[in-house]
This record gives structure tokens, sequence and C-alpha cells, in this order.
């Protein structure tokens, strides 16, 4: 959290905490109040959707299990776009680099058939994260030395990876079957449900552990996150990548290679997207098709909002998120709210989130005031 | 001091517009309560309890989601059912939307759409005592709660074939033009699409056996500007009648068809009635009966005659596809046409044509 000591020297570390923690908290419960407000003039009950919603994320085990699954490639596209905004870069195309990732994990872990758990996963892991990174590295390219901006480029780049992994499902890699699909890994390539890891006896002693279908791909999310954000905060690497983030013309003038940084920059944050992609289709479908992300990477960029681009602030609102989505099923079956409801509250989210500038500088502006009143 | 203090008072505020939301929610519990006592009170009680899970399509799509709901609302004004749908907003939805519906008791439960095949799968194992229907969904072992619900689409194809083959020979409509071609859009090149497209070939060719016809394919059943840009390409090729078998990429045909002069064939619904202002093109449809499909089952399950562990098939002779009518061309559409397609549906049902699928 020092980052904040150095935007803000004067403050106390703790009241830049409280000011970081505590306006996406704030932003959330203005969005679910506002949600409130909209299922009551749409004539539902509000009280009850909440309740069913509170039940479906986090109403037991399995539910939170639930929750976690769904935040899990919401933690990767998160950190994937707070990285790049901490370089100054926007990359809107992390959906196409999931893609990428995701393909790289199901064509080769069909090849990597007999080798140990040990060594498949972890090298399935690394190739997506390169897949990812390769699909970052021509916008980057572009981006670095003619100026080619990476919201166009990346976008288009997420179209011809979408196109060619729905092209290869019909075609090359489609399995046996009516289904446009891949084969399906075999388990020493899968991410486990970390439910299967315990006993049985494990699991009826201690019946938290029974978490439903959320695997261990959440684990490598959180040891990513702490390493991003380590890397941000101690490393000449993310140094730079700050610096030029926050002022590209200065860096430069420092001695800061802008378009290295760039290119860096933005094939790290194409990795972090590749891995989205592979614990998708390590840990939940086990191979790839068509629809297999439902738009994580776009998520991705509400995520990283509202963990204003902090690594370890992924990881709690990719948990929201996650919730949002797992209580949408059980809001819909107990209090007959459509799950669109649920989009509006996530983009309710997102809008205060940037709201958030407009209420500080009225705070700003009540100080300047408080303050020439002093003088 | 003072700046701590307004920081203080604006998150106290923001709080306090929190607080006073809730009570507008709660209000509003007393003024539901009466509305909803009647529902409450049916005298009769429901003989089950069944539902259906969307695919990411969700509702609205008016193809097979709709029908499927169509089916569910047609059984509950004829047999007393108590009905749910949930909509599935991403993949990941499937498992956990029929896991609940489940273990809601909920059965028999609809999973609509081939996409599902897998969260079907896996979840019919863990509930064996409910119910499964899967819509469009091929099991290569089909679990004994599971009924596989699939459709000759193939056959009805061949009727929209013979209208198609025989009309671009005719002259009833000025969008008719003199070239013996005509058009098929395809969602994607997946066996389930490719079965419409060889049906409609096979009974095209079997009435004229000149025509020439040209497949293009969208690769995804969202893109209607895809559609649209496939359909002006066919036309551009001279095709005067388009049958589209791709999902909302249709609408896009449908507009190609308006702005340039061709006629359409629909499939799924009679798109006639759920697009509204196509008349001028609809020259019929190609109904796949999901909601026939589903309103049997629930039946079946009603009178323990649940066909579990099967694939179903509905074809013409079951009802499970079928023209729709000609609508605004009722007048137009020659009677050689009409009769010619009667006597393909009366030799399909008899097992004198049989139509390749593949």
């Amino acid at each position: 959290m020092s980052e904040s000591r150095e935007e803000i020297p004067v403050q106390r570390p703790w009241m830049a905490i409280a000011q970081k923690v505590g306006t996406p908290i704030l932003s959330a419960a203005l969005a679910i109040a506002i949600g409130s407000f909209i299922m009551w003039i749409s004539g539902y009950d509000a009280l009850a959707a909440y309740s069913a919603l509170f039940k479906g994320a986090l109403g037991g085990p399995k539910q939170i299990g639930d929750t976690i699954l769904r935040a899990t490639p919401l933690i990767f596209t998160g950190l994937a776009v707070a990285y790049g905004f901490r370089a100054g870069l926007f990359n809107i195309g992390a959906e196409g680099q999931l893609f990428m990732g995701g393909l790289a994990a199901a064509a080769l872990g069909v090849f990597l058939v007999g080798q140990p758990w040990i060594l498949v996963v972890p090298a399935l892991l690394i190739a997506s994260a390169l897949a990812g990174a390769a699909w970052a590295f021509i916008p980057a390219l572009l981006k670095a030395r003619i100026g080619a901006h990476e919201v166009i480029t990346t976008m288009m780049f997420t179209y011809i990876a979408r196109y060619l992994v729905s092209w290869l499902v019909v075609g090359p890699l489609k399995a046996e079957g009516q289904i446009p699909q891949t084969e399906a890994l075999m388990p020493e390539a899968q991410l486990p449900r970390i439910q299967g890891l315990f006993s049985e006896g494990a699991l009826e002693a201690f019946p938290f552990l029974n978490l439903g279908r959320a695997h261990l791909g959440i684990v490598v999310a959180i040891i990513v996150a702490v390493i991003v954000w380590l890397i941000l905060k101690y490393t000449t690497l993310g140094y730079e990548n700050r610096a030029v983030g926050f002022n590209a013309f200065a860096s430069e003038t420092a001695g800061i290679s802008v378009q290295w940084t760039t290119v860096k920059a933005l094939c790290i944050s194409g990795a972090l997207a590749g891995l989205a992609g592979s614990v998708e289709v390590m840990g939940v479908h086990h191979r790839i098709f068509d629809q297999f992300s439902s738009g994580f990477g776009f998520t991705g960029i509400a995520v990283a909002l509202l963990a204003k681009n902090h690594p370890l602030g992924v990881i709690p609102a990719a948990l929201l998120f996650g919730a949002l989505s797992a209580g949408a099923g059980t809001m819909q079956l107990e209090a007959h709210v459509p799950q669109k409801i649920i989009l509006i509250i996530q983009a309710l989210v997102i809008f205060f989130v940037a709201a958030e500038e407009i209420i500080l500088w009225f705070v700003r502006r009540r100080q300047k005031e408080a303050m020439s009143h002093a003088g | 001091m003072n700046s701590k203090m307004s920081k203080l008072v604006a998150v106290l505020l923001a709080l306090m517009l929190v607080v006073a939301f809730l009570p507008a929610c709660a209000q509003e519990e007393p003024a539901e309560e009466p509305a909803e006592e009647p529902v409450t009170e049916e005298p009769v009680e429901p003989v089950l309890k069944t539902a259906m899970v969307t695919d990411v399509g969700g509702l609205g799509d008016k193809s097979f989601n709709d029908l499927a709901y169509e089916g569910l609302k047609k059984a509950e004004a004829d047999l007393n059912v108590e009905i749910q749908v949930l909509e599935s907003k991403e993949i990941t939805d499937y498992e956990s939307n029929i896991d609940q519906l489940a273990s809601a008791g909920y059965s028999p439960i609809f999973a609509v759409g081939f996409l599902m095949t897998d969260a079907v799968a896996k979840m019919a194992p863990e509930y064996p005592d409910t119910q499964f229907g899967g819509v469009d969904e091929f099991f290569e072992e089909v679990p004994p709660n599971v009924v596989g619900l699939l459709f000759k689409e193939q056959e009805g194809s061949y009727l929209a074939g013979v209208v198609a083959g025989l009309a671009t020979l005719d002259t009833f409509d000025d969008k008719l033009n003199g070239d013996n071609v005509i058009g098929f859009v395809g969602g994607m090149d997946i066996p389930l699409i490719k079965k419409f497209e060889v049906g409609f070939t096979a009974g095209a060719k079997a009435v004229n056996p000149d025509v020439k016809v040209i497949a293009l394919y969208a690769g995804n059943f969202t893109d209607q500007a895809k559609g649209k840009e496939l359909g002006l390409s066919l036309i551009e090729q001279k095709a005067d009648v388009i049958y589209a078998a791709a999902g909302a990429v249709g609408s896009g045909t449908i507009q190609a068809c308006q702005e340039r002069g061709a006629l359409f064939i629909g499939v799924d619904a009679d798109q006639y009635l759920t697009v509204p202002g196509s008349g001028d093109v609809m020259l019929t449809s190609m109904m796949k009966r999901v909601d026939v499909a589903v309103y049997d089952t629930i039946k079946a399950v009603i009178d323990g005659s649940f066909p579990g562990g099967e694939l179903q098939v509905f074809g013409l002779a079951e009802g499970g596809v079928d023209l729709a009518p000609y609508h605004d061309f009722e007048d137009k559409v020659p009677q050689a046409i009409k009769d010619a397609v009667e006597k393909a549906r009366a030799d399909i049902i008899a097992g004198t044509i049989v139509v390749p699928e593949s």
C-alpha cells in the first residue's frame, strides 16, 4: 500500500488504506441499494432477491465453491488488465489472449499423455502464459514502434483468436462426435477439484472443505496475484512499469526505455490473460470449445477498475463478481428475479467506481475551501 | 481535522443513502402479498414441478429456448404442473442451474441446447431420481434417467427444399428471378446444421435436378451483420430463395432479402409470427417443434411412461418438424407447389422417401 503514500504523502497510511478500500466497498453498497430500487419499481421483492443471492453465493461450502470457481478466471483477467493499466496501457483484448491460452492448454494437454501430473500441469500453465504473451506481442510491438493504439489492435486480435478457435474446434482439433469441441484432457492434465484432494473421512470431519466445483486454479490465481504485487512493488521491472504509466515523458528523460517497457507490460498482461484460459480449460471444461469463455476478458476490465488496479485488490473484486454470478441462479429460482438484474448491479458497481472521481473532486474542493478559510 | 470531518460526513451520508433504500424495498412486500395469494391458494396441488435451463441464448431468442418455454407453458395450462425457467448467463451456469433445480425437487428438468450435453451427463448420475430431457443433445450412452430429444431436421428441410426448388422456377412473385439458383445460410458448420443443408438440397434436387444450391456458413448463431452479408452475397450470386438455419444470424439474412428482393424460408419457429414485419419475404418456415417434444415428455412423466435411457427422434411422422403456413403467400403459391409438398410429406411419413442427413 506504499504506492498510495507516494501519491498522497501528507496522509497517514491508515487513512490512505481506508480511502482505497472504502470507495470500492461504498460503490458496491450503492450499486446493491440502487439495484434494490430497480427491483422494487419492477415489482420484485428485493429483500427476498438479495437473501437468495446471498444463499446462492455464500450459503454453504458448495455455494462458496461456486463463487470461487467463477472468481478464478476473473482474478487472472483482472490482473492482466490491471498490470496494463499500471503502465498506462488499456489491454481491452484480454479475451483474445485468454482464448489463445486456453487453446494452448487444450491442444498441448492432449499430447502430453502419460507424463506425471507434477510435470504436465506446470508445463500447460507456462505454455498458456506464453501463448497469451505471444498474442499480445504483435499489438505491443505495433504500439511501441509505430504508436498503433492498443485498444484497436488487441481488440482486433481478439476477433482473430476467437475465430481461430472456432475454426479449429469444428475442423482440425475436433473430437469424435456431434459436438464441436476438442478431446477431453486426461486426468494428469487437469486441475483437480479441491474437495477431491481430501479423503471421504476428512470431508465428513471438515464439511467446509466440500467446495463443490472449486478447483486448484484458485490457489494458482492467488499465488500469481502475490507475485504480480511483488513485481510491481519491489522490482525494477515493476518500477519501470509504474513510472511509464505515471508519466511516460519523464520516464524517458530518466533513462527508462518507454518502448521496451510497453512491450514488456503488454506481454506480461497477455500472459496473465492466457493463464485465465488455461485454468478454465484445465479446471472446468477439460477441453476447449467455441463459447468456453463467457467474456471473462471483458469482465476483467471491471474487476481491475473495482480493484483500483491493485494486484491484491483484484482478488476480492473478482470474488464479488463471482458471488454475483453464482447467486444469480438461486435468485431466479427463489425470488423469480431475472438474471439480467445481476448484470445491472454489476454495471452499477462499475459506474460508481468510475463516479468516485466525481465524489473525490467535491471532497477536494471542500478541503480547499476549508483551508482558505483557515488561512 | 476539517478534511477528516468532511470525509467522515461524506461516508456517513452515503451510508444513510444505502439505509434509506432498504425500507423502500421492505415497503413493497405487503403490496405484493395480496397479488400472490390467489396463486398459492390454488385448489388443486400441481401434479409435478418441471423446469428448464436455457442455454446462453436465453429467453427471447425466438428459437429453441423460447419454443421449449412454449412447451412448458402449454403443460402448465393443460396438465396442471408447476413450471420454472432458469436462464444461463454463462457456460458455468449450466451445471449449477441444473443442480439447483434438481435439489429443489424439479423433475423433469429440460436442458436446452447441445452445449449442455456434458452438464446433463455429469449431473444425471448425481440425481438418479430426477428425470432429464436434453433438447438437441446426443448421448453416446444415454443415462437411465435422461431422454435425448432429437429432431429429424433433414425431413422438414426437405419440404423447404421442395418449396424453394419449385419456387425458383416459378414467377408467382416479382422477387423471383430467371436463374435456377437457391441459397442456404448455416450457423456453424457442424453435423446438427449440416442436416438442414443436406435435407434442403435433397428436397430441391428431387423436384428440380438442375438447381444450384449455394450454402454459406456464418461461423456462429448470433452475428446478424454476418447474416446480412451472407444473404447479400447469395443474392449477388442470383439466389432468389434463401433458407437460413442459423439462429439470430437469420434476422440479418431477412434484411438482405427485403433490401435486395429475394424470398426467405425461416427456421425453428414460424418466423412469420416471431419476426415482425418480415411478411413480405417470408415464404414459409421449417418449424422444429421443441415445444411438442417438451410437452410430450412432461406428459410421459405424468403417465409413467418416461422413456429414460433413450434417444427420442422427432420427425415429420411424430409432428416434430413441419412446414409453417405460407401466410401472405398463401394465395400466390401455385397449387402445384402445395401438392408437391403434400406428396413429399406423405412419402417421407410412409417411408418411401428416406432423407439423408449427411
